[in-house]
């Protein structure tokens, strides 16, 4: 994100976008899905997101479900495309890592549950960084 | 007045440039002003100009019943035109909120209150001759006798 | 993200070329765009938020104004999402004249949408003409529905009025005028060179990103994606519609969809006049409770009302999903990526015919 000296704060416009009905709904699932708290969430959506893609973002999840990782089921589960080329919250490098983590867990023997906490507790720390 | 004002006065009301600010409307108003330049209307037969720059403008058309993110916008955009000047207020959003006018609703209407409006047309959204109209009066009523009114 | 930027160009909210306000912020390396964000803001009336606890009789007209220039489909997609809560059937004649109306408001935004690019690539002879095309559309869709822009025509159980005969024969003269012009024009914009230096392959909008942003309409189409919600609406299939598709992907290829669309709208509602039935128009009905996700195409692609109303026919919960939504979308985070210059940057964005309004609500 860019700023500019002579805009004014976006943080509220931005979130009267993420409280309507679906994009709750989806802050929320993704929120559980990651064990993150709500507000924190929406902190980082609305700091790394612009206002455009914060619009579209129920309609990029609709078709994350439709069309992400359909041939990898672990890739599906820990949602490799759908955090990053559909919802553009991680970027690709950092999630490519995490992913090959977990994959290598799983080749040594973990179990697949393990891994994908594992990884999800990896991307929240991104998330937080 | 010297014959140099007269002068002035008349080159002034025939060559008027617009700029249109839409500060939250529902784009119907939008495009019956964009079908005023239709050669239907043809609003350049009258020495009217579109185009949307606020420094060179004479006329400011003001759609929509003004939201949040105009707030210290719309008058910096009024300061930038220079004088003489006037705006006009298209359809009923600048002058009362129209529908949009609610419990809940995030607008702030009437327009009027955040710069100064010249005019005001109304109509859901008021037809291409009737902001023609409104352009027009605004014309014979600002600019052509500006020289006296200000020496 | 560190990111090496030369130039970071912020573009709106007012500016020559844009008809509403939105702001986009371009980052660009030399001339090329590296990336771009849209700052919104500057329509959000909260017309959902207006719209919770109120009857349908007052949120029929507030979903007009979603969107001034298809007016027609919101008032549409609405209304036959209330029918389908309610169980409301609509009489054939109602459903054919629907369709009439539809159109209608398809070809002036369509023709509004072309004269927009027209006018960006600075080629305003062109545009000049499209927008005197439209104002004869206008004028079938104010001797039909009694308004030029939203004009309520479509109501619960059918429209509000029919048709007359000489209505119905003037429409059918004033398509044939045109349909000519429109040949022509569409013509002039195939084969011009200059045109095609500023559009052929510019503004790229790859089918794969087209799928990720959701992007629907022209839009898609012209990236070789075939969705139209028309296939699915039974007064469509039975008028045997086929939607039509470019695989080019640049803004060459979205305009010339257009043009091809307004071409087909032609003959839909050619081929909706002659099968008109006779019949009544309003067949009636009470609007009950129950929850409904329904979708329609609008000019600019799939248009989307989720809507739960209680047993008084009140909307209790509504959310909109516009077309434009996703294509702005599509268009400034994909399509202007790459994109050669700044003045390319403009045109590129107009091709996608945005609609702030309806983006914003």
């Amino acid at each position: 994100m860019t700023s500019y000296l002579y805009e004014k704060d976006l943080v509220p416009q931005k979130y009267r976008i993420l409280v309507a009905n679906r994009h709750d709904a989806l802050v929320r699932g993704i929120a559980r899905e990651l064990d993150i708290p709500v507000q924190e969430l929406r902190k980082y959506l609305i700091e790394h997101l612009d206002m455009m893609l914060l619009e579209n973002l129920p309609a990029r999840a609709e078709m994350a479900d439709a069309h992400a990782d359909r041939d990898d089921p672990l890739a599906r589960a820990l949602g490799r495309e759908k955090y990053t080329l559909y919802l553009k919250i991680l970027p690709d490098v950092t999630m490519e890592h995490i992913f090959r983590e977990v994959s290598d867990r799983v080749h040594a023997g973990s179990a697949t549950e393990d891994a994908l906490a594992y990884g999800r507790v990896r991307i929240l720390e991104e998330l937080r960084r | 007045m010297t014959i140099l004002q007269r002068i002035k006065n008349k080159v002034r009301a025939r060559s008027i440039h617009v700029a249109y600010v839409d500060v939250g409307s529902c784009n119907g108003c939008d495009i019956e002003v964009l079908a005023c330049l239709a050669p239907r209307y043809d609003i350049e037969q009258y020495g009217i100009f579109v185009h949307n720059n606020p420094r060179e403008a004479d006329v400011l058309l003001v759609i929509g019943a003004y939201t949040p993110g105009w707030e210290e916008k719309l008058a910096m955009v009024w300061e930038k035109i220079p004088d003489p000047k006037a705006a006009v207020a298209i359809g009923n959003c600048p002058i009362s909120g129209c529908v949009f006018n609610r419990r809940e609703t995030f607008i702030d209407p009437p327009v009027r209150k955040h710069i100064p409006i010249a005019a005001e047309v109304p109509g859901c959204p008021p037809r291409p001759t009737e902001i023609l109209q409104a352009i027009l009066s605004v014309r014979d009523s600002v600019f052509a006798n500006w020289e006296a009114e200000h020496p | 993200m560190k990111r090496t930027v030369d130039v970071n160009i912020p573009l709106g909210p007012i500016h020559p070329c844009f008809k509403e306000p939105a702001r986009l912020k371009c980052e660009a390396k030399g001339e090329r765009i590296v990336s771009a964000e849209v700052e919104l803001g500057y329509m959000k009336k909260g017309i959902e938020r207006i719209m919770k606890g109120r009857p349908w009789q007052e949120v029929m007209f507030l979903a007009e104004r979603v969107c001034g220039i298809c007016s027609v489909i919101h008032n549409m997609v609405f209304i036959e999402a209330m029918e389908q809560i309610s169980g409301i059937s609509v009489p054939p004649r109602a459903a054919n004249l629907r369709v009439i109306a539809n159109e209608l408001d398809r070809m002036q935004s369509h023709l509004l949408a072309n004269f927009s690019y027209c006018y960006t690539i600075e080629h305003e002879t062109l545009g000049m003409y499209l927008l005197d095309l439209r104002e004869q559309v206008m004028d079938e869709l104010e001797r039909l529905t009694g308004a030029r822009v939203t004009c309520a025509y479509i109501i619960p159980g059918g429209v509000r009025c029919d048709i007359l005969p000489e209505n119905a024969e003037l429409l059918q003269a004033s398509l044939d005028r045109i349909e000519r012009d429109l040949r022509r024009y569409a013509g002039m914009f195939a084969d011009g060179p200059m045109i095609a230096l500023r559009s052929r392959g510019v503004g790229i909008l790859t089918p794969e990103a087209a799928q990720r942003a959701h992007a629907v309409g022209p839009t898609a189409r012209a990236s070789g994606i075939t969705i139209d919600c028309r296939v699915n609406h039974p007064t469509y299939q039975k008028l045997g519609f086929v939607p039509v598709s470019r695989t080019d992907c640049d803004n060459y290829a979205r305009i010339m969809v257009r043009f091809d669309e307004v071409a087909q709208s032609i003959s839909l509602i050619r081929k909706s006049l002659q099968d008109l039935p006779a019949g009544i128009i309003r067949g009636g009905g009470i609007c009950k409770a129950g929850e409904t996700r329904y979708s329609g195409e609008a000019p600019r692609g799939e248009l989307t009302y989720f809507i739960k109303s209680d047993e008084f026919g009140r909307i209790l919960e509504i959310q909109i999903q516009t077309p434009s939504i996703m294509n702005i979308e599509a268009c400034c985070h994909e399509m202007i990526i790459g994109v050669d210059s700044i003045a390319d940057v403009t045109s590129t964005f107009v091709s996608s015919d945005p609609c702030i309004a309806c983006t914003e609500r």
